[in-house]
């Protein structure tokens, strides 16, 4: 995985390179590893696997769903960076947390040259949101970090407040297949 | 003491406009002035912030002190006065939106016409012009609680 570098583009061409997935929520544009997605769908694709949550605890977080035997909390990007209005299409299942990703919709996939580090200036919720900066076509785009949509403290107030529902959730859909 | 020696010793200031407010900064702390740089911007919760231009492969964020100098968001620049400031034990350039062109002068600091503003280091007399001299650090955290209290306000409202 590419490390965060200081804060300028290193001149030499031996950088590592990271594939990533470039995606829009509203007027944005940001970048994901592509090895943190395990799969893209259409929102219109998920039909009956979505399920709401009986206590939301957030406003990104109001639904679960299932898929191939595993349930991911969906959050909404939108709600998550704190933007006003967006139309997602696209969910992104990603590999290493229950979570799935509400977007807009996916513009490309890239090759990642350069992760330069967020400057210190930024203090609020984005150090938590990025792991970065990249340029790609002469623009500047934010890095995601995947495990940013949904913190420790957040799952487990998620969990407390809805127990067992990743669970009761995968077993419901398994009755319904039987 | 030469008269060349004598004027290396009196130390220099770049005088700038944010908005209609005439402010300066000591002249090491500021590093250029670059014109019309692309802008990018990305979410974050970061007052003042309102984006970040790539500058000879460094990413240098823009903030505008509008709110604390102005009481109000600067109007659009094409300018943007890059400074060094000191933030985590360490130096970060930033840009400053500025209206016009800069100027550099000579003088001597005098103490500042207003006591009760910590944001202001001291003051020059620019022919009988008086111009504050800009603590940057205070300034920015000056501006930022500013720009907070504005967006609770604005959010408490709606």
């Amino acid at each position: 995985m590419t490390q965060a570098n200081s804060s300028s583009l290193m001149p030499s061409d031996n950088r590592p390179r990271e594939q990533v997935a470039v995606f829009s929520i509203a007027a944005f544009s940001f970048a994901i590893s592509a090895a943190s997605v395990q799969e893209i769908r259409s929102t219109d694709s998920l039909g009956g696997s979505v399920v709401d949550l009986d206590r939301p605890v957030s406003r990104k977080v109001r639904h679960i769903v299932e898929r191939d035997a595993r349930t991911y909390y969906v959050v909404s990007g939108c709600e998550h960076f704190h933007l006003r209005t967006s139309r997602p299409a696209t969910v992104l299942f990603l590999r290493n947390a229950p979570v799935a990703v509400l977007v807009d919709r996916i513009e490309e996939m890239a090759e990642m040259r350069v992760l330069l580090a967020l400057p210190q200036s930024f203090r609020g919720e984005e150090r938590t949101w990025y792991r970065g900066l990249t340029v790609l076509d002469r623009k500047v785009l934010p890095v995601v970090n995947p495990n940013g949509f949904l913190s420790e403290s957040e799952m487990h107030r998620l969990e407390e407040q809805n127990p067992g529902v990743l669970q009761i959730a995968v077993a419901g859909h398994e009755r319904g297949r039987a | 003491m030469s008269a060349p020696e004598m004027d290396s010793l009196v130390p220099s200031f770049v005088v700038f406009h944010v908005g209609t407010r005439r402010v300066a900064l000591p002249q090491e702390c500021v590093a250029e002035l670059i014109a019309s740089p692309m802008l990018f911007s990305f979410p974050h919760t970061t007052p003042l912030i309102t984006g970040v231009a790539l500058r000879r492969g460094r990413i240098v964020p823009v903030l505008d002190l509008g709110p604390g100098l102005l009481g109000a968001p600067s109007p659009t620049a094409r300018f943007f006065l890059v400074a060094d400031r000191r933030i985590a034990n360490t130096s970060e350039r930033c840009a400053i939106p500025v209206q016009g062109e800069c100027e550099l002068v000579a003088g001597i600091m005098l103490p500042p016409l207003r006591v009760e503003d910590d944001s202001i280091s001291g003051c020059l007399d620019i022919n009988g012009d008086l111009v504050d001299v800009l603590d940057l650090e205070r300034t920015i955290a000056n501006s930022a609680r500013i720009k907070a209290d504005a967006v609770s306000r604005a959010e408490a409202i709606s």
